[in-house]
Order: structure tokens, then sequence, then C-alpha cells
């Protein structure tokens, strides 16, 4: 079943399409950058950008938190969003419950689907912005990259630490993604299910800037989103990261127990 | 027929378990420790030989009509700040403001401090001065709580309930300060009981119930943290500068003041580190620094403070308060046929700032 | 296999207080053709559903080769075909590839004969050469071919098509009704449900009609237009014939007359020995339409004022 949503997802040339059009923007900023040789001050802008034009191999991290905030959240709620609706919306999904695939099993097979996807997505965005990076910026071979914390790190912790924050993004991508899920077993529209994301997304980014919402901001699905950097601290911050990772699963458990009690008690009329 | 039911029964169940948890595990009561309010104050003076690695969140109450030049400060005691700190012993440790994408650390050596900036990519030197204006390190509840309580006497401290605070027990202890001068109406501070190390401090003033200043560890480990944490080199490529020390800041040296020996009902002290035009009054949390002021100076920031909502504009000047903090801008300048203007800034009432000033032209008469 | 392969009892399935099927006891036996008549809005396709687990009963049972569905869906589901109201693919892979994914994405299909299953049904279906095409570039009558393919693909025990021939012409019509009835032979019972009468009349063996969600009728097909024991006689005479004939005749109409008697040779005799000319002679039988006229009370898409 997985098996067959992987085959699904990747067959699809909208997938990949998402994929390209994600990675543009970074490639744009590095030849911006490059060509205007005008870093962002550091700790303005984006996450590491500033630290770009003296070392290419931060590149990968730099595009990271280009793509972070919105394009990544979208393109997440889109491919989300569709899964349940858009085999409602296209008649297919009547023809695979009555083959039957399990409601419980479908759902399932959407979620890791969906997190194949992210984690390819960001897996690309990166080695894209690697393969820019180093080809357009300095590349220091020898001398260490300088920590958040103004310690040095060497090549192979940098290398380490960027896959960490590959696997921390990818997890803080799943609260956008269960939402989008749940929408789309609520409704046959993938359009809604996605707009529906995206309105929590946009909602939980605006409280977070909003003093009186201080309260709940521990709880906002986008509050730990930027604590990937805390990986280039030395030593390294767990705090929020554990903290991102335990909300992540408090969203994707909850979305999708009502993803699924929702979705498995349906009839299905599409 | 199917019963649909149950499913969104074990969720809503699901969800009002996850969202109720932290809410409970708040409200568990935090055990006492017997303990007399001097001993714990004399635990808590001892305590900076406790090696600790911890987070800390400091949120500030205080808005402060300050120049630009201080604007550091003024972050520091308005916003919530977020600290992680490594401390190994009293000139071994390291203090790091965490931003959501940089950080400010500084470490601490037996020689001095050194001070990294991402944003700026700049390492900085310092000598650590006996004197200096408030930084992020001073914020920790360990390192506050230790100064706050360094004056207190004992008929100023009593027990309160005990809290729970980065996972410890905490036991509770109020300095309510005697002082008639006094803004602060009280500093509670809650310490882990073994240790006796400050883990929440909060700062009240009189007129609000929102506190002036807000301090506590979140996380804390009692394990002494590596020497290679708290060190510090600086990185190849950063800019390295020397700190600017206090003492450099003009003053207006030409002007000596002779300041009363008493001024509100403070008396007057020597500090290390004050200069001389600097008048120190007061013990505890209740102080008042009195320094001529030149009267370029004093032109400007009297216009500012008067432009202050809630600033009292009278004969003697012009005062305002943020908080437990007042400033005022006293007397008229020597250019203006008056004796010299004076900035008089503490922790003192608004009334005790009036009458100061009044003594100051008194004796300068 | 024997024996009853779907039966629901008192099924029901109400929207608020709107009962779209309303009390249907079905009786599919083992090697029916059961032809599931109904005008649009009758009920047929929630039915449909219903026995395919998608929509759950308000109340009653639904038994589907004798277990119970949904509870026992993921037994009984792999061995049944459907085709549920018009087909659906996706559009940007080809038909082969689409047939695949339906295939992996339940149990009781094989991995290793899928690729002969597939090309198989291809063939038998008449898109032998259009497998490898992009669904999106297939016209209506390919999409509803690959439709039945993926019903077709796990050779299952039972078929159950909701309007099959949507969107085919005649010739397209006719391959398929041919089709139905080979698998038919070869021992497939088939589910079909369809709102026209001349389909239904000549693939049935078996009919139930749906009228606004109750069930009005459900009969073999044989029995339905058995002989009524009349004969209809066309004759360029009919005035000498009625004369003739006398009271026998029931209804006359212009060189048409019904005539009591079921033994049409008899009927010739009298007529042809009396010098009647008779052109046309015929057992009468009821036509689908006039039973299932005579059982609906109209058509359930109409609003009453």
């Amino acid at each position: 079943m997985i098996a067959v949503e992987l085959r699904k997802l990747f067959r699809r040339p909208r997938t990949w399409i998402t994929i390209a059009l994600l990675n543009s923007l970074p490639v744009l900023v590095a030849v911006l950058l490059k060509v205007t040789d005008l870093a962002p001050r550091p700790g303005e802008g984006p996450a590491f950008l500033s630290a770009v034009l003296t070392n290419g191999t931060l590149f990968p991290l730099a595009a990271l938190a280009i793509v972070l905030p919105l394009f990544l959240p979208i393109a997440v709620a889109v491919v989300a969003g569709d899964s349940v609706a858009g085999e409602a919306q296209g008649g297919t999904l009547r023809y695979l419950l009555a083959r039957p695939a399990g409601r419980t099993r479908l759902l399932v097979a959407k979620l890791v689907a969906i997190v194949v996807f992210v984690l390819v997505t960001v897996v690309i965005v990166a080695a894209v912005g690697y393969v820019v990076g180093t080809a357009l910026f300095e590349v220091q071979s020898l001398g260490a990259t300088t920590a958040v914390s103004g310690t040095s790190l060497t090549p192979e912790q940098v290398a380490g630490r960027t896959l960490l924050s590959i696997g921390y993004v990818t997890i803080s991508m799943l609260g956008v993604a269960a939402f989008a899920m749940f929408f789309s077993t609520l409704t046959d529209s993938p359009q809604l299910a996605t707009l529906g994301a995206l309105a929590v997304l946009i909602g939980s980014s605006l409280l977070f800037t909003l003093d009186a919402a201080s309260d709940i901001a521990p709880y906002l699905p986008t509050r730990y989103w930027l604590s990937f950097v805390d990986f280039f601290r030395d030593p390294i911050q767990w705090r929020n990261v554990a903290r991102g990772l335990g909300l992540q699963a408090v969203y994707v458990v909850v979305l999708l127990g009502a993803a699924w009690a929702n979705f498995t008690t349906k009839d299905i009329t599409s | 027929m199917v019963r649909r039911g149950w499913r969104w029964a074990v969720v809503a169940l699901g969800l009002a378990v996850l969202v109720a948890l932290p809410a409970v595990f708040e409200a568990l009561p935090a055990d006492d420790a017997s303990v007399a309010a001097t001993d714990l104050r004399d635990r808590v003076l001892a305590s900076d030989d406790v090696a600790f690695s911890g987070y800390a969140v400091s949120t500030g109450g205080l808005t402060l009509p300050v120049s630009d030049a201080l604007t550091g400060v003024a972050d520091l005691l308005s916003d919530q700040t977020s600290l992680r700190a490594w401390y190994r012993g009293a000139e071994d440790w390291r203090v790091d403001v965490v931003t959501t994408t940089g950080e400010t650390g500084t470490h601490r050596d037996a020689a001095g401090t050194w001070t990294w900036d991402y944003a700026d990519q700049r390492a900085s030197r310092g000598d650590a001065p006996p004197l200096a204006l408030p930084a992020a390190p001073d914020l920790l509840p360990s390192a506050l709580g230790r100064r706050l309580l360094s004056e207190a006497t004992d008929a100023e401290l009593t027990r309160i309930d005990p809290a729970r605070v980065a996972g410890v027990d905490a036991v509770g202890l109020r300095y309510t300060p005697a002082a008639e001068a006094a803004s602060v109406s009280a500093v509670d501070i809650w310490a882990d009981p073994t240790t006796g190390l400050p883990l929440r401090v909060v700062v009240r003033s009189a007129d609000t119930s929102i506190p002036a200043l807000d301090t506590r560890f979140l996380d804390l480990d009692l394990a002494t943290p590596d020497a290679a944490t708290t060190a510090f080199d600086p990185p190849p490529d950063a800019d390295v500068t020397t700190d600017r020390d206090l003492t450099d800041v003009d003053l207006g040296r030409q002007e000596r003041a002779d300041l009363p020996a008493t001024l509100a009902g403070l008396d007057r002290r020597t500090v290390e580190g004050v200069p001389d035009q600097i008048g120190a009054y007061g013990s505890g949390i209740t102080v008042l620094a009195v320094s001529a002021l030149p009267g370029r100076a004093a032109g400007s920031l009297r216009s500012q403070l008067a432009a202050t909502p809630g600033a009292v504009v009278d004969d003697l000047g012009v005062r305002i308060a943020a908080g437990p903090l007042s400033l005022m801008v006293a007397g008229t300048s020597t250019r203006d046929g008056g004796s010299g203007t004076y900035l008089l800034a503490g922790t003192v009432t608004l009334d005790a700032l009036a009458t100061a000033a009044q003594q100051i032209q008194e004796t300068d008469r | 296999m024997s024996g009853t392969v779907i039966a629901t009892h008192g099924l029901r399935k109400a929207y608020g207080a709107v009962r779209a099927v309303d009390g249907i006891d079905l009786d599919v036996r083992a090697g029916d053709i059961y032809g599931f008549l109904g005008a649009n809005g009758s009920g047929k396709t929630t039915t449909v559903r219903m026995l395919l687990g998608l929509v759950l009963p308000t109340a009653g049972t639904v038994e589907v080769l004798g277990r119970p569905i949904p509870k026992a869906a993921r037994e009984v589901l792999p061995g049944v075909g459907a085709l549920i109201e018009g087909p659906a693919a996706y559009g940007p892979l080809s038909g082969t590839a689409n047939l695949s994914l339906l295939d992996a994405a339940g149990p009781g299909g094989s991995r290793r004969t899928r690729k002969a299953r597939i090309a198989e049904v291809l063939e038998q279906v008449g898109l032998g050469g259009g497998g490898k095409r992009a669904v999106r570039g297939y016209s209506l009558g390919m999409r509803q071919r690959l439709g039945l393919a993926g019903a077709l693909l796990r050779r299952p025990d039972l078929l159950v098509l909701d309007e099959p021939t949507n969107g085919l012409d005649p010739q397209g019509i006719h391959e398929i009704r041919l089709l139905l009835l080979d698998l038919h032979r070869t021992g497939t019972t088939i589910f079909v449900s369809s709102h026209l009468l001349a389909e239904i009349e000549q693939l049935a063996t078996r009919v139930g009609v749906l009228d606004r969600g109750r069930m009005v009728l459900q009969d073999d097909l044989a029995t339905l237009t058995a002989p009524t024991g009349a004969t209809v006689v066309t004759t360029t005479d009919p005035a000498q014939a009625a004369r003739v004939l006398g009271d026998r005749v029931l209804t006359s109409d212009g060189e048409r007359l019904v005539v009591r008697g079921s033994d049409p040779a008899e009927v010739n005799t009298a007529l042809v020995g009396a010098g009647v000319p008779v052109t046309g002679l015929v057992l009468q039988r009821p036509t689908l339409e006039e039973v299932v006229l005579a059982a609906a009370t109209g058509s359930g898409d109409r609003v009453a004022a």
C-alpha cells in the first residue's frame, strides 16, 4: 500500500514540478548574492545567509532557511491536502476503497508517502544548495566553519549537523501535513484542504509575533521551526529541538486520530 | 449498523489528556523544606561556587525611555531574554543570549571577559571592571539572586511558599526593603534547598502587579560543565575589539560636586570602581546614584525625559519612573546662572528623588 | 458456486429525514445476471455503494458472498469486481500503470501474475493496444473499458457494475454485452445496475426494480415477461377477424387484435379457415417496460409540487 502511494506520488509530474519550483528561490537568491555581493547583515534575513559569501558549504542551510517559512509548507500543504480529497475528486477513492484498500491503511500509507515526499524535497533543496553554494561561492576547504556560538566546526561536524537539520526540518513539516490531511478527509476539494492548512499556518505565524498570544505561543505549530539553527550552536541546544519534535508528534497524533475517526466512518459519496 | 461515536471519543480523550498534562504537572504542589529565612539567605550568598549548566528566561516588565546608547540595557529590562549558562566558578563561566537565528555569548575567565556577537561576527575583550552597565549575564537568576540578597538584613527577610522551578522543589524567600525611599516593594527568590542556588527571582514594584523583572531557570543541571565549553578563542575571521569602559563615559569631570552625606534618608557609601564624580547612596536594593551633568547633555536629556508619558516637571527638574527605576534631571545649569545640573537615578520613589534634589540644591546654596 | 451471492435485509440509508434507500431486501443468486433497475435518484447508486462498503447503512444488513459487509470487506471484496458510477483513473499514468496500482492497492492480487493478468484483461475489454498511453488522452468509451478491465483483473466471482455501457457507442455496447455474457457462461455472477430498460432486458436473467428507495419488484425476467395467455393477430381485415373470433377478441387496435388463447396455431387455423388473411401472429408477452411502468410510480427526479 505504501509502495503504491509512493509510486502514485512520484510518477506524477506535478510532484517534480513542485520540487523544481521550490528550488528556484534559493538558486535565485544565490545568483543575486553572487552578482551583487550584497549579503544581509548576520542575524538579519534568512538564517546562515550572511555567512554564505565566505563559506559556500553553508548554503544548503541557507536554502533550507529560505524555503522553510513559506515555500516548503505550501508544497507540503498542497501534497497533503490532495492526499484524500484529490482521490475523492478524481473518483479514484471509491475504487481504492472497494478494492479494498482499508481506510486506516490508506491514511497511514498517505502519511508515509507525504513524509517521504518532504524528506526527498528537503534533501533535494539541500543538495541543490550545496551544488550551487560550492559552485558560486568560496569554499573553506581547510579552514573551519564558525558556529553560531563563535566556535569552530570541522567540515565533518558541519556535514553531520546539516543532516540533523534536514531531519528536523522534515519532521517540522509533519504538523502542517497532518492539518492538511485531516482537512483532506473533511472535504472532497483538495484546494479547500490545502487552503485550510495554509490558513492554520498563516494564523500560527501571525500569533507567534503577537505579544498578547505569548501564552499559547509554545503550542503553535510553527513555534520551533527555526530551531534547526540550534544544531549550529556549540554545544548543540537540544531543548527547543526536543520541544519541536514533541509538539509535531502531538499534532500528528491528534490530527491523524481525528482524520482516522472521520474517514473510517465517512460515507464515500464522491 | 456501525457505531461511529467511539472513534471520536478516543480522539477527544487523547486530546484532553495531552492538553491537560502540562497544566496538571504545573499544578502539582512543590515540597517545602524547613529552613529559616536568614539561613536560606546565607546559603544563597554562599552558592557562588556551585557549578551548573542551564537554560533561563528573563522577562522584563519595564519600559525605559532612554537614549540609543542604552538600548541594550533597555531591551534586557523590557523584553524576554533567553539565556544559556555554563558555570564552573565565579571566574569561569559562560552566558549566551540566544535569539532565534543568532546569539551573543559572554565568556568569563580569570582575566576578564570575551564577548562574542554572532550578528556582527565580532569578539571583544573586556577586563571585567568592578562597575559596568547591566548585561545579560546579570539577569541569570543565580547571579541576580545573590546580588539582590547581598545586603538584605535579617528583618527584611521572610519565607514564602515553595515553587517548582526547572523541576526542582525550590524554597521561597521574600526580601521586603525597609527603607522608606524604596521603590521595589519586594524581591521574591526561590532557591534550590540543597545548594542554595537561586532558581527564580521576581522583582516587584509597588505601583503595578506586573513584575518589574521575572527571571527563572527552565532547565538546570548541577553537573560541572566542561572547561572547553566556557573557554573562548576568537574565530580566525572575526573582528576582535576591546570593550568600552564605563570610566570612558564623559561625566563632566570639570564639575565636581560636593555631595551631602545623606540624601532622602539614604547614606552615602563608596563603591569600588565608581568614579568620584558619582555619589552612591543606599544599600541593598534601594540605591541612588547622583552625578553632575555637563550642560549640553543635561539639556537634551531633560527634554527627552519631559516628553515621556507620566513625567513630573516642576521647579526641581524633570523626573520619571519606569517600574521601580526612577530617573531625574535636576538643577539649573551654570550657564543659565544656576549652580549646575545633576542626574539622579536609582531604585527609589519619585518623592525620594524630589527630596534628594532639594537637599542637593540646599547644600550648594 | 451456488446459493445466495448478495443478500440484504431491511437495508436502509437515511440522510437526515430523507430515506434514500428504505428497507431493501436484495436477493441475488449465484449464476444470475441481475438487472437492478430504477430511475435516476431512486437509490440504485447508494445501494451499490452499500454493497461495496463505501456507504455505511443506517439500518439493515448486507451480505456479499456469504459474509457481512462492511465487517468482512477485506476478505470479501477482493473477489468482487466493481464499476461504480463511471470509471476513474489517474490521468497522467498509463492504463497499464493504473491497473497495476489498483491491483497492488489491496489484497488478493498476486504480484507474480499481475503483468499477465493486466495484459489479458486489457485484451478482453478491447484496449489491447492502448495500455501504454496516458489515461488523460482516453475517450470516455476507453475509460469505461479501462474501468471494466479493473473490475475483471482478479477474475472475480461477482461483478457489480453500475451503468457499465455509459459513454459507449452502439458497437461498444454490443461488445461489452457479449463480454458479460461470456463471463456469465464461465460462472461469474453479474449485478448490473442501470436505468436503461432495453439493456437489462437483453442481458438479465433476474430483475429488481427500485422506486424511490423501495424495492417494488424482484423476480426472474422469464417470469415477469411470461406469456399472458393471449395471442396477438395482425390482419388486413380486422372486422372479418373480429366476427370469426367473437368474444375471444380482448382488444382491437387497427389491424392488430389481441385474442384470448395461448395457442397461436389454433387461432391461425380458425382465421384462415374463415378466409381471413393473417399477416402476423405471436404469443402476447408483456415488455419489461410495461412491467416496470406498472410497478413504479414515476421518475425519481420529478419533484412534486
